[in-house]
C-alpha cells in the first residue's frame, strides 16, 4: 500500500515537473507569449506615466472681456492671472472677439467683467463676474473656476474689511474669514492625474495581459495538435492536477518578478504615492496573482485560435477599468454592472491595491477584497479543472472513437485483403494518424 | 471596368469569410453594441449624486448641527456616517466607505462668538479624483456658507436687508457657464470620444486580422490574383465590406448617441456621420498600414492594441493634451483618434462648420491614404514573408 502511494506520487511529480518545464519552455519560445509577458508590463506603464506625469494642467490660456476697465476690474484679473491654473491669453473688446479665440483654439475660456463692475461695488452691492469654459475637458473647466473662485475670495475679503473700519490685522481677518477653513488631500498631495489612474492601471495591466498570454499559449497548444486539442497525447498529460497546478505555477513563477516590477518598482520610479508596506503589498498580490492566473486558464478553454484572443480581450480593459470604481466613482455605478464587475479579479485587485499602496491600508482593511480575490481564486480554479477534466474526457473519448473507426477499417480492409489476395494498399498502410 | 469587376469579386469572397469566421462577427457587431450600451448605461446620471461622506464633529451645537444638514443637502453629497473622530473617519476612507469627511473641532462655534476664527476641515480622498473633485465643490461651498452666516445673523441683526448683508458677504459672485455641457454631464463628456475610440480599435484589428490570415491560411497569392496582381484593387475590394459594416456601425453609434440619447450635436447628426465615416476610413487605413510596417499577424495585432489603447490618453479627452509633455503633443497627431475627438468638440460640441477644423479632417484623411504609400512592401509581405505563429 505503502509503495503504491510512493509510486503515485513520484510519478505525479514526475508529470508536474515535466508540464511545468514544458510550459515554461512554451512561454519563452513563443514570441506572442513573450510580447505580452514581459515587453507590455515592462513598457507600458513607463509609457503611461510619462503621458500623465504632470499630474495636472496648469496656466489654461483664457480670453478676458473687460468692460469695467477700471482699476478693480484690473486688480480682479490681475489676481486671477496670478493663479497657476491660468494665464490670461488675450485681451478682447467684446464677447465676440473673445469667442472667436475659442474657435481657434487659441483659448479654453472667456472671462467677463460687466461694465457696472467697480461701479455696483463702490455702492456697496453685489456684482457678478461670468466665466464661460469650454467643455472639450472637464479639467479646463476646473482650472477656470477654481481660479477665478481664488480670486473672487481675495477680492471680497479685501472689500469686506476696508468696509469694517477694524484698527488692527487680527481683527481684519476675523473678519474676512469669522470661520476659517482648509481643505485636505488625502492620499494624493497634488490632486494629480497620474496618482489617480495609474495605480489602476498597473493593476489591470496584471490581469490583462495573463489572459492575453494564457490565451495565447492555449491557442497555439490547440492550432499546434493536430485535432485541436488543448492538450497533446502524453502520458504526462494525464492527471488533472498535475496539469492545471504544473501549468498555474509556470505562469506564478514568471509573474512574481514582474509583479514586483509593476506594483513596486514603477510607482517607485515617479514618484507616485507608495505609502503601503511592502509586506501586505506581497500577502495581497499572492490571491490577486493567484485569481487572475486561474481567472486567464478559464477563459483560455474557450480560445480556440492563437490571435483570437487579442480580439477579444484587449478591448475588455477599458470597460473594465470604468467598473471597477476609480474613474467613475464607484457608488455611482450602476448595481447590475456592480454585480458584473464582480467576477473579474481586477475589481478587487484595483480597489485592494489603491487601499494598500495610495492609501496605506492593511490587509485588515480591506476584508472584502481579500475575500473576494480568494473566493475568485478557488471558484477560476475549480472551473479550470473542470474545463480541462471536460477537454480530457472528450479528447480520450474522440481518440477511441478514432481507433475504433481506424481498426474497424483496417479490419475491413484485411478482410477484403485476403478476399482478394492483394498487397494492403498504400493508404491503410499509412495506420492511424 | 475589369478592375472594378475583380474589385467586385474580391468583395464578394470577402464578405463569405467574413460570414464563415464568428470573430468577425464578435468584433464587427456584437462587442461594439455591447461598448456602445455598457458607457452609455453606466453613466447614465451624468454627474454622480449622493456620494457618500462622513461628518466629525466634536463642537456639537445647534450650529455645527445646521452645518451638517446643510452640507448632507446639496446634491453631490451624502452624510452616511458620524464618527467620533478623525482617525476613525479616516479608517473609513480606508476602507472606501466614504470619500472625505468635513472635520468640526470642539469649540468652533464658542472660538466664533469670541471672534477667535475657528478653523474647520475636510478632508477628501484624492486617490479617486473624480469623486473627490465633486465633493471639493459641495465642501468648499459649505464653509464659505459657515463662515458667512455667523456674520450674516449680525449684520440683519443689526437691521440690514438681506440684498446688503449678500453684498457685505459675498461682493463679487462668479457665474459659470459650461458652455455645450451646461450639466457637467460624464456621459456627455466621456462616451463621446471613448466609444468612437472602441470601434476605431476594432477597426485597425479586424484589418489587420483579415490581412494577416490570408498568409496564415495561405490564401494571400489567390487573393493577389483575383485582383490580377493589384494590391490596390486587392486591398479595395477586401475592405470595402468593411468600410460598409463599419460605417454602419458608426451610423448606428451616431444616431443612437444624438438623436436616441440626445447628447448635444450642434452640427446636425449628418455632419458627425461624414466625421464618423472619416474616422472609420483612418482607422481602416491605419490598419494596413500597421500590417505593412509589421507584416506578422501577432505583431501586427499587437501594434494595433498598442496603438488603439494608448489613444485613449494621448487624445486628450480626459487628460489634456497641452498638459502632456512636448514630444507627446507631437506624437498626439499620430493617432486617428485624436483628431476624431478634435473635430468631434469643433463640429457637435461648439457648433462651429466642420471646415474650421480642418487641418483634422486633413489629418483622418491622411490617414485613410496611408496604404497608398505602402502597397509595394505589403505586396511584398504577403508573397514572401511566411507566417510565423
Amino acid at each position: 500500500m505503502r509503495q503504491k502511494f510512493a509510486d503515485y506520487w513520484k510519478q505525479a511529480s514526475a508529470d508536474w515537473n515535466y508540464i511545468f518545464r514544458n510550459e515554461l519552455r512554451n512561454i519563452f519560445k513563443d514570441q506572442g507569449i513573450l510580447i505580452f509577458f514581459f515587453l507590455v508590463p515592462l513598457a507600458y506603464p513607463l509609457l503611461y506615466s510619462f503621458i500623465y506625469t504632470n499630474e495636472v494642467v496648469r496656466e489654461v490660456p483664457v480670453a478676458v472681456v473687460d468692460d469695467s476697465r477700471s482699476t478693480t476690474s484690473r486688480e480682479y484679473l490681475r489676481n486671477v492671472d496670478a493663479t497657476p491654473d491660468v494665464r490670461i491669453a488675450a485681451h478682447c473688446k467684446d464677447m465676440d472677439e473673445a469667442k472667436a479665440t475659442i474657435r481657434r483654439r487659441d483659448t479654453y475660456g472667456i472671462i467677463h467683467v460687466p461694465d457696472d463692475f467697480s461701479k455696483r461695488l463702490a455702492r456697496g452691492e453685489q456684482t457678478q463676474v461670468s466665466i464661460y469654459t469650454d467643455m472639450s475637458g472637464l479639467l479646463y473647466y476646473k482650472a477656470l473656476l477654481v481660479a477665478n473662485t481664488e480670486a473672487s475670495l481675495v477680492m471680497n475679503a479685501r472689500i469686506k474689511t476696508a468696509l469694517a473700519g477694524n484698527t488692527t490685522a487680527e481683527q481684519d481677518r476675523v473678519t474676512a474669514y469669522p470661520i476659517a477653513y482648509e481643505s485636505v488631500s488625502l492620499y494624493n498631495p497634488q490632486d494629480g492625474f497620474a496618482t489617480f489612474l495609474i495605480p489602476a492601471v498597473l493593476v489591470l495591466i496584471i490581469q490583462q495581459t495573463l489572459l492575453l498570454g494564457v490565451g495565447i499559449a492555449a491557442g497555439t497548444a490547440r492550432e499546434g495538435n493536430r485535432f485541436r486539442e488543448l492538450m497533446p497525447v502524453d502520458r504526462h498529460y494525464t492527471g488533472l492536477l498535475r496539469i492545471v497546478l504544473g501549468k498555474g505555477a509556470a505562469y506564478l513563477l514568471v509573474y512574481l518578478p514582474i509583479s514586483v516590477y509593476v506594483l513596486g518598482v514603477v510607482p517607485h520610479l515617479f514618484r507616485l504615492n507608495q505609502i503601503g508596506s511592502p509586506g501586505q503589498l506581497a500577502l495581497f498580490a499572492v490571491p490577486y496573482l493567484l485569481a487572475c492566473i486561474f481567472f486567464a486558464m478559464s477563459v483560455s478553454l474557450v480560445l480556440r485560435h492563437r490571435e483570437t484572443c487579442i480580439m477579444v480581450i484587449v478591448f475588455t480593459s477599458l470597460p473594465l477599468l470604468f467598473i471597477s470604481g476609480v474613474s467613475w466613482p464607484g457608488a455611482a455605478v450602476p448595481d447590475f454592472w456592480k454585480a458584473v464587475s464582480c467576477l473579474f479579479p481586477s475589481t478587487p485587485g484595483i480597489n485592494g491595491f489603491l487601499k494598500i499602496n495610495n492609501m496605506g491600508g492593511t490587509v485588515q482593511d480591506l476584508s472584502f477584497e481579500w475575500h473576494a480575490l480568494w473566493t475568485q481564486a478557488v471558484v477560476y480554479f475549480f472551473l479550470t479543472c473542470w474545463g480541462y477534466r471536460h477537454a480530457i474526457v472528450a479528447s480520450r473519448r474522440r481518440y477511441i472513437a478514432r481507433y475504433r473507426r481506424l481498426r474497424a477499417r483496417h479490419i475491413a480492409s484485411a478482410q477484403s485483403r485476403t478476399m482478394n489476395g492483394t498487397l494492403p494498399d498504400e493508404a491503410a498502410a499509412a495506420g492511424p494518424q | 471596368m475589369k478592375g472594378l469587376s475583380a474589385i467586385l469579386r474580391i468583395a464578394r469572397r470577402e464578405l463569405r469569410r467574413l460570414s464563415r469566421n464568428p470573430i468577425y462577427l464578435f468584433t464587427m457587431v456584437v462587442a461594439p453594441l455591447f461598448c456602445y450600451y455598457f458607457f452609455t448605461s453606466l453613466m447614465a446620471e451624468g454627474l454622480p449624486a449622493e456620494l457618500p461622506v462622513g461628518l466629525v464633529d466634536n463642537d456639537r451645537t445647534t450650529t455645527s448641527r445646521s452645518l451638517s444638514r446643510n452640507l448632507d443637502a446639496f446634491q453631490m453629497t451624502d452624510i452616511v456616517q458620524t464618527y467620533p473622530d478623525v482617525s476613525a473617519a479616516r479608517k473609513a476612507v480606508q476602507r472606501g466607505e466614504i470619500y472625505g469627511f468635513f472635520y468640526i473641532p470642539e469649540g468652533t462655534t464658542g472660538k466664533a462668538q469670541r471672534q477667535e476664527q475657528p478653523t474647520v476641515s475636510f478632508y477628501m480622498n484624492y486617490s479617486y479624483l473624480v469623486a473627490a473633485s465633486l465633493l471639493y465643490r459641495d465642501m468648499r461651498t459649505m464653509s464659505e456658507l459657515a463662515s458667512g452666516a455667523a456674520t450674516q445673523s449680525v449684520l440683519l441683526a443689526k437691521g440690514a436687508t438681506e440684498r446688503q448683508a449678500m453684498a457685505y458677504l459675498q461682493p463679487v459672485v462668479i457665474d459659470t457657464h459650461p458652455i455645450n455641457n451646461p450639466w457637467l454631464n460624464y456621459n456627455i463628456y466621456l462616451s463621446n470620444t471613448i466609444i468612437p475610440g472602441l470601434l476605431m480599435l476594432f477597426i485597425c484589428m479586424v484589418t489587420v486580422y483579415s490581412i494577416g490570415t490570408e498568409v496564415k491560411s495561405g490564401s494571400a497569392r489567390h487573393w493577389l490574383s483575383l485582383a490580377r496582381g493589384s494590391m490596390a484593387r486587392a486591398l479595395a475590394g477586401k475592405l470595402a465590406p468593411h468600410t460598409l459594416i463599419f460605417t454602419l456601425m458608426g451610423a448606428i453609434y451616431v444616431c443612437y448617441l444624438y438623436s436616441w440619447l440626445h447628447f448635444p450635436c450642434h452640427c446636425g447628426v449628418p455632419v458627425m456621420l461624414v466625421v464618423m465615416f472619416l474616422g472609420v476610413i483612418a482607422a481602416q487605413g491605419m490598419g494596413v498600414f500597421m500590417y505593412a510596417a509589421l507584416p506578422s499577424l501577432r505583431l501586427g495585432l499587437s501594434f494595433a492594441s498598442l496603438w488603439g489603447v494608448i489613444s485613449f490618453s494621448i487624445c486628450g479627452m480626459s487628460y489634456p493634451v497641452m498638459a502632456m509633455h512636448p514630444t507627446l503633443q507631437g506624437v498626439s497627431l499620430l493617432f486617428p483618434l485624436r483628431h476624431y475627438f478634435l473635430l468631434y468638440v469643433n463640429s457637435a460640441l461648439d457648433g462651429y462648420p466642420l471646415l474650421n477644423a480642418w487641418p483634422y479632417v486633413a489629418g483622418l484623411l491622411a490617414f485613410a491614404l496611408l496604404p497608398a504609400v505602402v502597397l509595394r512592401r505589403l505586396k511584398n509581405a504577403l508573397l514572401h514573408v511566411p507566417y510565423l505563429p
